[in-house]
């Protein structure tokens, strides 16, 4: 079957790297992102107290481990659309800085993640498969950066900032954001 | 040329699309092709109580109204089932149900598992003939990227989608893949091109903390391992997975080259 000629990858050269971080938006771009149509944008963090921390742990389920928030209010011509919150979660191979917009009705108006972090414990090798192609000559101009995580394998679960989510909305219940 | 990328928490992964351009600015309508991933997800979750899909199982046998893209999607799980004699059965919900790898809404009152002729499909109705659980999870996930694919081709020169692990690019961008072992070791697969991978991973034993799971209807047993296939498309290299994975070893590469991938 023709088809099937065209299917392989194309080899490259090694990559060495156990850990990745990929930068998808800034802080910044996160905002305009999340909420395009707003004009400005204030920074309105808080500092929870232990007693705040515990009741957002009764609502959510999940524990509050920072006790200063970042947060961004957007506005448009002097009415709040919303606010922006900064989170982090830590997942089994991966770490994570996401913000989630949070309209005043407590409604989840987006999630973008900020940045993704994935360490493991192995080694990288190269995979019988490949071996074969190593010494082949790369033709196209366009590359990535090497240390680029394009994983393909067991899926992993977004579960972490699902619940971070929860636990943000838990928080704009017990401290009402200004 | 830079790489712009975005991701979110989507389809119960992290879905990552991007695209290498020449300027630094945000390119137009990146949101859309989240968008229509999540469409696919909205309409073909079997956790979702409200989906289509949900309301095709919970429909006791009377015919469904279905979106199109639905429609399509049952389609393609047929005629997929059909061309690859069973070994990916879009049928065997009832079963996942059982062990707990997929929620029951309402009653549990389903066979393990049919075959593809038990879903019943006229203009944008379907109807189950026998008392089945449809999961389109082996193909959903795929059909979703290729659908985003399609779209950022008629406003993009190249890029690519990563819905946890099924990847596919289109356009001068080669991505770098590795794949992510059992064990958490990483190996280098080589770069992906105008091509789809998709993996499928097989645990020695069911854990229900992560649900993920693949069973054989025949006698044939599911082989334990990170099973990855290329394909052009990416719902084909999502159901190759699943055949791959129950296919005899000596028969694995004659199956998938005659259903249009490669094992690797």
């Amino acid at each position: 079957m023709s088809l099937n000629r065209h299917l392989y990858l194309i080899p490259l050269a090694s990559i060495s790297a156990i850990s990745y971080a990929t930068e998808y938006l800034s802080s910044e771009q996160a905002q305009k992102v999340l909420f395009p149509e707003a004009d400005t944008f204030t920074a309105v963090p808080i500092q929870l107290t232990d007693e705040q921390k515990d009741q957002i742990k009764q609502l959510a389920g999940v524990r509050q481990r920072k006790s200063e928030v970042q947060i961004w209010r957007a506005d448009k011509k002097g009415e709040v659309l919303g606010w922006m919150v900064l989170d982090e979660v830590v997942g089994k191979h991966e770490f994570i800085t996401y913000s989630a917009a949070l309209d005043p009705k407590g409604k989840v108006l987006g999630i973008e993640i900020l940045n993704y972090r994935e360490t493991h414990g192995g080694q990288v090798r190269d995979s019988k498969w490949r071996k074969q192609f190593v010494g082949k000559v790369l033709s196209d101009p366009f590359k990535l950066d090497k240390d680029v995580a394009n994983i393909s394998g067991a899926t992993l679960s977004c579960r972490n900032v699902l619940d971070g989510v929860k636990r943000l909305l838990a928080m704009q219940k017990v401290v009402s954001f200004k | 040329m830079i790489a712009f990328r975005r991701m979110r928490p989507l389809l119960g992964t992290y879905v990552e699309v991007g695209t290498l351009t020449e300027s630094n600015a945000i390119p137009p309508d990146f949101g859309s092709y989240f968008e229509i991933i999540e469409k696919v997800h909205s309409l073909l979750s079997f956790h979702d109580a409200k989906s289509d899909l949900s309301r095709l199982n919970g429909s006791n046998g009377q015919a469904v109204e279905l979106h199109p893209l639905s429609i399509r999607v049952l389609k393609l799980a047929k005629a997929f089932s059909r061309a690859s004699n069973g070994a990916f059965n879009p049928t065997v919900g009832g079963s996942l149900q059982k062990i707990g790898a997929l929620p029951i809404h309402g009653k549990l009152n389903s066979l393990d598992f049919g075959d593809e002729t038990d879903i019943y499909i006229y203009g944008n109705t379907a109807k189950l003939l026998r008392p089945i659980q449809v999961t389109l999870d082996g193909i959903a996930k795929g059909y979703a990227v290729d659908l985003a694919i399609n779209l950022m081709r008629k406003s993009l020169s190249n890029g690519w989608v990563n819905a946890g692990g099924d990847l596919r690019a289109f356009g001068s961008v080669e991505l770098p893949v590795q794949r992510r072992a059992l064990s958490g070791e990483m190996e280098s697969l080589g770069g992906l091109k105008e091509m789809a991978i998709a993996s499928s991973l097989v645990r020695p034993a069911f854990d229900k903390h992560f649900p993920s799971w693949i069973l054989s209807t025949s006698q044939a047993p599911v082989h334990k391992g990170v099973w990855s296939v290329l394909s052009k498309k990416a719902w084909r290299a999502d159901a190759l997975t699943k055949v791959l994975c129950t296919a005899d070893p000596s028969e694995q590469t004659a199956i998938l080259r005659r259903l249009g991938g490669v094992a690797i």
